[in-house]
């Protein structure tokens, strides 16, 4: 949980606007099939991410996500046989059949690699940005022993990550230290122990007799309204007006004129809101 | 120092690349095989969907790239699984197999690489009553010309009565056609490596246990006909496996199976020497063209599964 309240647009919206539009990307990335989208889709979440002073964050995520795009090119194209343009023969890969690697395999790779990619900026972005206090409030009229629960334990990770430290600075001080594994057994020991106290002192408190919690009414701010309705704009765009692009049997691309405009008004309809600066202080 | 580790460096990366090479692989489409030909059909052959004799073929082609080449198909499984082809899906008892010169291919159709001549036929069936129909004889003359999976086989003719003239009708079918054919008894040659045909009355083949599959059901021998009554009777059978005709002295069949892996073997046979001298008046490219068998019936040749209900 690193979340840190900036003073961006995006930090500035409610949990749920910011969420909606976090989504519709996702929505937008998936939808879509024609690979000029998805990287301007990528590339809208890198500047989005610099525009909520946690494109640092978003950057770093490509790390992560690069190897296994990699991987899933390689692996795709290793795999799919419904491509007919050959680029390459690896002969007979015996359970795997004949290992043909075709154009259309690898483009379909990529195009699903770079989805990847957007999706795991995206929750990257998600995750720095939206006060997940926020969020578990929202969700106490849904469900709120679940809500409470998820608090709870999110609260005891750092928690427990401060402990196994503590454990580790202590052994080390031991004249022959023990293994990682001692370690373990200590913090689980130890977060059996506070799982007891922390339930205890919930009952105690009477948690377990709460009600559903009442609405909190809270005014639309000009942020909440931009973000929600960036996000229906974007699933909007995606849905009804997707660029075509089919890769099996052979590749065939749509109007390239549809897709650059579509990636256009993505990019636009998604960066719009970052626009507006009066109100995003804490 | 630094040279010897380069020199076995070198040596190296040269022995993989050989390697790489004889083991088929390389950069592009690679080379095309020549005169391949497509056939796709419905209903174990009755009704032909498309029949292609020169289709397109782009490199080293697999069966179902060049399937997708040449016909509207939907595919599962990373493309390894025809679902269907021309809009016809598989579901409900009925799929899509494939046959190479007349053998069903033991491997899945993205695993099979195209050779030159090779007659691939494609048809959707009703599997119920035998799931693996292992040889058919529509692709006549393949496989005798140009062999499977890229190999050619000798071809021996074996009579189980030599002095007649059946024999010799069916040896000359096959010189007409260039193909080079050894004569001999029934399960003379000690090599089970060739391609047989059987020519000879049911009865007379009992030693033969690749014969006697032709005495059960479809799910043994892939054949819609059985022999009954030690030979003397043949019924027909329609896709659901009921017998629609039976016939006794006089009938004929000419059908492919294989036994326990071994080649294929084709036997041109029938209730007795009558029915095997039908059977041999059948055995000729128009007659076999495009059916999984053939039964000769009063002198009537019926593809099988018989139609009739």
């Amino acid at each position: 949980m690193t979340y840190l309240r900036r003073s961006t647009p995006l930090h500035a919206a409610r949990s749920s606007a910011a969420i909606a539009w976090c989504a519709a990307l996702v929505l937008a990335a998936f939808t879509t099939s024609n690979p000029l989208v998805v990287a301007t889709l990528a590339i809208v979440v890198l500047i989005a991410g610099a525009a909520a002073s946690v494109g640092r964050r978003v950057t770093r995520s490509l790390l992560l996500s690069l190897p296994m795009a990699v991987a899933i090119v390689v692996i795709n194209a290793l795999v799919a046989r419904e491509g007919l343009t050959v680029v390459a023969r690896l002969g007979n890969g015996g359970p795997f059949g004949q290992l043909d690697i075709t154009a259309e395999a690898l483009a379909f790779g990529g195009e699903f690699a770079l989805v990847l990619i957007v999706v795991m900026e995206v929750a990257v972005l998600a995750s720095a940005a939206i006060d997940p206090d926020e969020v578990l409030r929202s969700m106490r009229r849904v469900s709120f022993r679940s809500a409470l629960t998820a608090t709870v334990a999110t609260r005891m990770v750092p928690l427990l990550a401060l402990d196994s430290r503590r454990i580790g600075d202590a052994q080390r001080c031991r004249p022959k230290p023990g293994g990682r594994l001692a370690i373990v057994r200590a913090v689980t020991a130890n977060a059996l122990d506070r799982s007891l106290d922390v339930a205890a002192t919930l009952e105690v408190r009477g948690y377990g007799g709460a009600q559903r919690p009442r609405r909190l009414a809270r005014a639309l701010s000009r942020h909440d309204i931009a973000f929600f309705c960036s996000a229906a704009l974007l699933a909007a765009l995606s849905l009804a007006w997707p660029a075509s692009f089919s890769y099996y049997p052979t590749i065939e691309a749509g109007s390239a004129v549809h897709a650059i405009v579509l990636a256009g008004a993505l990019a636009l309809a998604a960066l719009l809101p970052f626009t507006q600066r009066r109100g995003i202080e804490r | 120092m630094r040279r010897t580790r380069t020199i076995r460096a070198s040596v190296a990366v040269c022995v993989a690349a050989l390697a790489l090479a004889l083991a088929g692989c390389g950069l592009g489409a690679g080379t095309a095989p020549g005169h391949v030909s497509l056939l796709v059909t419905r209903g174990f052959g009755a009704q032909t969907l498309i029949s292609n004799p020169a289709p397109k073929i782009d490199g080293a082609d697999t069966v179902i790239r060049m399937l997708e080449r040449n016909a509207k198909v939907t595919t599962a499984f990373g493309g390894g699984f025809v679902q269907s082809i021309s809009k016809i899906s598989g579901g409900g008892g009925s799929a899509w197999f494939y046959y190479v010169n007349g053998v069903q291919a033991g491997r899945g159709a993205s695993s099979t690489r195209l050779h030159d001549g090779d007659h691939v036929w494609w048809d959707f069936h009703d599997w119920s009553q035998a799931d693996s129909i292992p040889a058919v004889v529509g692709s006549f003359p393949e496989p005798f010309v140009d062999g499977y999976g890229g190999k050619r086989l000798p071809l021996r003719i074996e009579c189980t009565q030599p002095s007649r003239k059946t024999c010799s009708t069916v040896e000359g079918v096959f010189s007409q056609m260039k193909i080079l054919a050894s004569l001999g008894c029934l399960l003379c040659s000690a090599a089970n490596q060739s391609l047989r045909v059987v020519v000879g009355p049911l009865d007379t083949l009992t030693s033969d246990p690749a014969a006697e599959q032709l005495t059960g059901p479809p799910a043994r021998s892939g054949v819609y006909a059985r022999f009954t009554d030690r030979g003397r009777r043949l019924e027909l059978l329609n896709q659901d496996g009921h017998v629609v005709t039976t016939a006794g002295a006089g009938a004929g069949l000419i059908a492919a199976t294989r036994f326990h892996g071994q080649p294929p073997v084709w036997y041109v046979t029938g209730t007795d020497p009558a029915g095997v001298s039908a059977a041999v008046q059948a055995f000729n490219t128009q007659t076999l063209d495009g059916h999984f068998a053939v039964a000769v019936v009063a002198d009537a040749a019926i593809p099988l599964p018989d139609a009739e209900r």
